[in-house]
């Protein structure tokens, strides 16, 4: 407008400005005329000013500022509906169409922000103009964040905010050159003066388009297809070179199609991606866990694609209109240009980049191991992608974490596709349940998951399992609702000390307590592994007697003579006849007879056994295996009771008052002999008898009792059923280790077989001396009787001479069992011997007690001193072999 | 088919005696004194069979004899509460009830003369059992009727159950004070030689011991019967805990005594026991540990038997075995502990002629009676100091066999009609070599004992040992 068009409507303006600020119902002609001039004055001047807004004048940068502004301030709806409205006001050119917006938005701005730095005072209205002008930012016209605020945090806040600082410097710049000096726009009237250096850059930009055959809108159409993966019209994507060209057709300078190709990476990386999530999402894939892996691509793919709509928006809103030229609106706001579109997809490129990353990298994988993959990408120093990695990853254990929360509460295994790093193996039985049928699937499991928090996961599941499917039990639902109401809240991966550990904690411990608290109170372990010690380990010492007693002379038979119909009946009678029979019938019914493998030769005693068979729940406890040791164990004790009762039987042959050589009769010289024979026998028999019950004692004290003492305080203190296996196994090792069973004392363990036999062979060879001697003395005393007969009867006493032979009989009899019972004697000191020296280097620091206890009282240590300083002969002075 | 024992309790203080055990066995299985299994006697574990028989589900009767050859003791019981405890076909008075005066021969003889009627009733009792393991027999050397009689019985079940084990409870008189019976040495001798040669292992209980500990440990003056024979209960009660409460070891009377008796003559064993408390001292529950308990059996003050003598021979005597038999609450960890220091400070000396040690038994604390001590524990040990114990019965046999004291009473039976006192002499000789064998035990040479009369001839022969020596190598 002219300035004499101005004059008109201003003056009128000011009267009726006066007017109405004065008093309404006065007349026009009282206000003064010299304050109207001098208002009028005034106006004028401000008008004339050449205030001018220090900004060229983009509309979209003014839009963006506000829209910045409302959000700043927290009207974040204001925002969207000022934005809404802008986009009406800008609608279809035509009749009606308000030109300057930039002017009015402008304006409206300014306004809006003099009254929110000024409350109080009016002012003038020129400070606000002032204002706007001191705030580079303002000027900068930062383009809104392209992304929804959802997905923003605080980080990509940051993020994008260093971004766009850095854009703003480049804008300013560009406005720099762009901008006219100080008189080009009235704030008024922007399309007055054109100043000639904007117009040699017009021309310049127009040469360049037209230069380029292709206007730079259409390239940066092109980059916007191309960013959503679809060929552009001068930019295609090129199978062969797996990534997007520019038509050959097209001329560009070599920095623009450097920035094309470089925007274009983002559409080569945007296609893997979609690819990628295509099939992940295809109905023919069901992983669960890719699946979400999939779908939170998906979703940052669709963030994508909000701001490449509005990108395209911008790109079509300004698409040149038919009068207008295309130099006119490069100098206006809302054009993209290709640097701007590089400003704009810089962070999506970022997020793509990384996003092409993982696919790449753990596109193949699944379940578990996907997530740990990306647990691995995660480690990275950048804040950004570590950030970025973790909502991904949050989302692609969601499923994991059903998984655990199912197995963990309903101990269900939900994993049809082997995602989940629990495996069960279905086809074991409830036998194996505990120990075989769940494994940890080491490929599958997350790696920011511990292994300790793996296996009680696994363990809390398994627990579940075994209640229900063992032990018939349904009270493991209250627990698992305790424990879910222990750990309530979302469950999180990432943070395995948060929710997810108290969680599986909580249901671990309920769970796990539950299931011993089962195992004791309903399967009754303690009374069970009480009977085996009791039966099997012959804690019930009555009642192995009596079966020793019982079935004795049946194992004393060829193996194969023997009948296990027969001996399960012993055992009956044995159970019956001892302290057994008070114990509960549900633990004798599971004693039974075991008869071994059997080879020639062999004798009931070396293939009889006791066996326990310990019913479902428990036996996962005492697996076969399990069984086998005690069977081992069960093998050795019996071995050593029957050495043990082959000895007493031996000194109820020879005890005290069987003397059977009285002193004072008969022939005086023989009984003598005699009875230092039978001392000789005695005194080995007491060896014998020192030895095995020293080890007997060893075997009570040292092994079982304190084994099983500690046992029992290991399985007061068990939580959970593994540690009770573990208390059980190392119970039995123990046992195994002391008792001369490991693998270390093998050696040993047949040195103390062979002094068992050696033992029994004693004992029989002094059966037979004292049979003999009883022969004897029977013959003595017929014959005294017969003597004192015929003495009454008045004949000869003696009759001398029929004896004679009979006597010399028996005195090679005597001889030979002297004989080899002096050979026994002489092996067995020579077996112990060793036993004790291999003894003393044992391992195992519990067996040098038995050692300490076999030479309690020094004797052999004495022994050992003698002869070390005596020669051998003279070791077993009394050994004179039938000296009758 | 349990091992069952029967006990016979003969004369004053065998009944006496036998009369404690019964009512201690009583209290300990939680049975009353009528027999019947009280109500809360259900936590089983014990075995009541061994000693008791089951006349219904409820009613126990103890496999005991009661034979006495005067009224007034098993009167007693027949009027005391225990009346309905015992089987009263078991009691057996000799009919004229005049006793047998403190005279060995009177009670030998009237056994004799009445063993049809015994033996019928030991008979009857024994087919009743299973499996019986022996006798267990509770008399008094000294008197008539516990030595003579019970001598007689020895021999009796030596010939009729030979292969039975014969165990004796054995008081012996006291020797310190005068005797309250004057022929108390001729009794104790002849009864030696019997409790020698018939019996298979004797507990001995000395009187004068018994005595002492009630006197310092008990604080009692001048202790009567009914208290050193609550001793004696106490020490028999927890020589059978093993046989009664089943454990890994120990089951039966013969693997008890087996360990114990090495060689058939030294089967004399004596006890000890701790903590001695008389009842209305034991108010505090004391703290014991096994250490403790084992360290104050191997105190001469706690052992029942006062035969140490003179201090270079105590010095020499040794111990033979040992058994303790410990009950109560007891870590079975503490036992190696306390067998450890014992030996570090060598509180017990053994034979050096063969391996010896210290045996340990645990066995549990019947659950009905409540004791002052959470531990206690008891020693069978032989020992052979023992000695001293027939030494000086030996030496007072012969002071008055110098004298010819008061044979007459013995002359008056056929035994040693016709001043035929061989019986005598014979005895001496048997607890004399028995005397020498115990000596012989205290060397290291025992095993050449009793050859040295042929030790000159064997010198001749001594290669052949050496021969069956060096054809095993060592």
């Amino acid at each position: 407008m002219e300035p004499q068009q101005i004059a008109g409507p201003l003056r009128e303006l000011v009267v009726k400005l006066l007017r109405s600020t004065d008093d309404g119902t006065s007349s026009t002609s009282s206000v003064p005329e010299a304050s109207i001039s001098r208002t009028y004055q005034y106006a004028l001047r401000l008008l004339g000013s050449r205030i001018s807004a220090p900004l060229a004048s983009d509309e979209a940068a003014v839009v963006d500022s506000i829209k910045r502004s409302l959000i700043h301030k927290g009207r974040a709806s204001d925002a969207l509906t000022f934005s809404n409205l802008h986009q009406r006001l800008g609608g279809p050119p035509g009749p009606g169409k308000l030109g300057k917006r930039w002017s009015l938005l402008y304006l409206l701005k300014s306004i809006a922000e003099d009254r929110a730095s000024d409350e109080s005072s009016s002012g003038h209205g020129s400070s606000g103009f002032e204002w706007s002008i001191s705030t580079p930012a303002a000027a900068g016209g930062l383009p809104a964040r392209p992304f929804d605020s959802r997905s923003s945090t605080a980080n990509g806040v940051s993020a994008t905010s260093k971004k766009s600082h850095r854009s703003t410097e480049q804008l300013a710049q560009n406005e720099s050159e762009l901008r006219t000096d100080s008189t080009a726009q009235l704030a008024v009237a922007p399309k007055g003066n054109v100043d000639s250096r904007q117009a040699a850059y017009q021309e310049f930009m127009h040469i360049r388009h037209t230069d380029a055959q292709v206007s730079e809108q259409d390239l940066v159409r092109d980059v916007v297809y191309t960013c959503q993966g679809i060929d552009g019209k001068h930019i295609k994507f090129d199978a062969k070179a797996d990534g997007f060209v520019i038509t050959d057709s097209v001329r560009l300078p070599r920095g623009a199609r450097l920035l094309i190709l470089k925007l274009c990476e983002l559409g080569w990386l945007y296609r893997r991606i979609r690819t990628y999530v295509s099939e992940r999402l295809s109905p023919a894939s069901l992983e669960l866990v890719g699946q979400a892996f999939g779908s939170a691509l998906q979703q940052e793919l669709a963030d994508y694609y909000r701001l490449m709509a509005v990108l395209e928006a911008q790109v079509q809103q300004k698409a040149p209109g038919p009068g207008e030229l295309a130099g006119q609106s490069t100098g206006g706001g809302s054009y993209l240009s290709l640097r701007r579109l590089a400003v704009w997809l810089a962070e999506p490129l970022l997020r793509m980049r990384l996003m092409a990353i993982l696919v790449d990298n753990c596109g193949s994988l699944k379940g578990g191991a996907l997530a740990s993959a990306l647990h691995m990408h995660r480690q990275h120093g950048d804040p950004f992608v570590h950030e970025f990695i973790g909502q991904l990853l949050e989302k692609v254990c969601l499923p994991l974490l059903e998984m655990i929360r199912r197995w963990v509460l309903e101990g269900e295994l939900d994993d049809g596709y082997q995602e989940f790093f629990i495996s069960g193996d279905l086809s074991v039985g409830d036998d194996g349940l505990w120990r075989d049928c769940y494994k940890v699937r080491q490929a599958m499991l997350p790696s920011f998951i511990s292994p300790e928090l793996a296996h009680r996961i696994l363990r809390a599941g398994k627990s579940i399992n075994f209640l229900r499917g063992c032990c018939q039990d349904e009270g493991w639902a209250e627990a698992t609702d305790a424990a879910a109401a222990a750990a309530p809240g979302a469950l999180s991966l990432t943070s395995p000390s948060g929710t997810l550990g108290t969680l599986v904690e909580a249901a671990d411990q309920r769970i796990s307590a539950r299931l011993v608290a089962t195992i004791f109170g309903r399967y009754r372990f303690r009374e069970h592994c009480l009977a085996i010690k009791q039966y099997l380990l012959l804690g019930q010492g009555d009642f192995i007697q009596y079966l020793m007693d019982l079935i004795g002379p049946d194992l004393s038979q060829p193996a194969g003579l023997v009948s296990k119909f027969k001996l399960a009946g012993l055992l009956e009678a044995a159970v019956r006849a001892s302290n057994a029979q008070y114990d509960d019938s549900a633990t004798l019914d599971k004693l039974r007879v075991k008869m071994l493998e059997h080879g020639d030769g062999d004798r009931g005693w070396d293939v009889f056994s006791l066996e326990y068979q310990a019913a479902s729940p428990l036996s996962t406890v005492f697996t076969e295996a399990v069984m086998l040791r005690y069977l081992r164990i069960f093998n050795f004790l019996w071995r050593l009771k029957r050495v043990e009762h082959a000895l007493s039987a031996s000194w109820k042959v020879m005890k005290p008052n069987a003397a059977v050589v009285k002193p004072g009769r008969g022939n005086q010289e023989s009984a003598k002999t005699l009875a230092d024979e039978l001392r000789r026998c005695h005194t080995l028999r007491n060896e014998m008898n020192h030895f095995v019950t020293n080890l007997q004692y060893y075997i009570m004290f040292e092994v079982l009792e304190c084994s099983w003492s500690d046992f029992l305080a290991e399985v007061d203190a068990a939580a959970d059923l593994d540690a009770l296996i573990a208390a059980h196994d190392t119970y039995l090792d123990t046992i195994l280790k002391k008792s001369l069973l490991g693998e270390r004392s093998q050696q040993l363990c047949k040195r103390l077989f062979t002094i068992f036999d050696t033992v029994l062979r004693f004992k029989g060879f002094a059966d037979r001396l004292y049979e003999i001697v009883r022969d004897i003395q029977h013959k003595q005393r017929r014959r005294e009787a017969e003597v004192s007969a015929r003495t009454g009867a008045g004949q000869w006493g003696s009759l001398g001479g029929e004896d004679e032979h009979h006597e010399s009989l028996v005195q090679e009899q005597l001889d030979s069992i002297g004989r080899n019972l002096d050979a026994i004697a002489a092996e067995y000191s020579s077996l112990l011997e060793g036993f004790t020296d291999q003894l003393l280097v044992q391992q195992h620091v519990d067996l040098r007690f038995l050692s300490f206890r076999l030479d309690f009282s020094e004797f052999y240590t004495r022994q050992r001193a003698d002869r070390a300083s005596t020669p051998l002969k003279l070791r077993w002075p009394g050994l004179l072999g039938g000296q009758l | 088919m349990p091992r069952e024992i029967i006990t016979l309790q003969v004369g004053q203080c065998g009944n006496q005696i036998g009369t404690e055990f019964w009512k201690k066995l009583c209290l300990e299985h939680g049975i009353s004194k009528d027999g019947i299994l009280e109500d809360f006697a259900t936590q089983g574990g014990d075995r009541k069979d061994v000693f008791f028989y089951q006349a219904d589900d409820e009613h126990y009767i103890p496999r005991a004899l009661l034979l006495d050859l005067e009224p007034r003791v098993i009167n007693t019981i027949q009027n005391s509460d225990y009346k309905n405890l015992y089987n009263h076909e078991n009691m057996y008075i000799a009919q004229h009830g005049g006793g047998a005066g403190n005279n060995w021969a009177s009670g030998y003889q009237q056994g004799q003369e009445v063993h049809e009627e015994i033996l019928e009733m030991i008979d009857r009792e024994a087919d009743g059992s299973d499996s019986l393991e022996g006798f267990v027999l509770c008399h008094s050397i000294a008197g008539g009727t516990g030595s003579g009689m019970g001598s007689y019985l020895l021999e009796a079940l030596n010939d009729r159950y030979g292969k039975k084990l014969v165990q004796t409870y054995s008081v012996f008189p006291n020797q310190q004070d005068g005797a309250d019976v004057v022929v108390q040495p001729y009794n104790s001798l002849l009864t030696l030689k019997r409790l020698t040669l018939n019996a298979d292992c004797v507990v001995v209980l000395d009187n004068t011991a018994l005595n002492r500990i009630a006197e310092n440990h008990l604080h009692i003056q001048n202790p009567s019967f009914s208290e050193t024979n609550s001793l004696v209960s106490t020490v028999m009660s927890a020589s059978t805990t093993t046989l009664r409460y089943p454990g890994y070891m120990n089951n039966d009377l013969v693997g008890l005594v087996a360990s114990l008796i090495p060689t058939p003559r030294c089967h004399f064993l004596m006890t000890g026991y701790t903590p001695l408390t008389a009842e209305r001292q034991g108010n505090a529950v004391r703290k014991t540990s096994v250490l403790d308990v084992m360290r104050r059996l191997l105190q001469a003050k706690n052992i029942m038997v006062s035969s140490y003598g003179r201090a270079k021979e105590a010095s020499a005597a040794k111990y033979i075995s040992i058994l303790n038999i410990i009950q109560g609450e007891v870590d079975p960890t503490q036992v190696h502990k306390s067998l450890q220091r014992i030996r570090e400070r060598r509180l017990a000396s053994f034979i050096e002629w063969g391996p010896a040690s210290i045996q340990v038994a645990l066995s549990r604390k019947s659950p009905y009676v409540q004791t002052a001590h959470r531990v206690s524990g008891l020693m069978l040990a032989s020992h052979t100091s023992i000695r001293h114990l027939f030494s000086r019965g030996v030496s007072q046999y012969e002071k008055l066999m110098k004298k010819q004291a008061f044979l007459d009473n013995y002359r008056k039976f056929s035994m040693f009609a016709d001043n035929d006192l061989t019986e005598f002499d014979e005895s001496r000789e048997v607890v004399q070599s028995l005397i020498d064998e115990y000596k012989a035990c205290e060397t290291a040479d025992y095993i050449k004992w009793g050859m040295e009369d042929r030790g000159k001839s064997m010198t001749d022969q001594g290669n052949a040992s050496g021969t069956i020596d060096s054809r095993v190598p060592p």
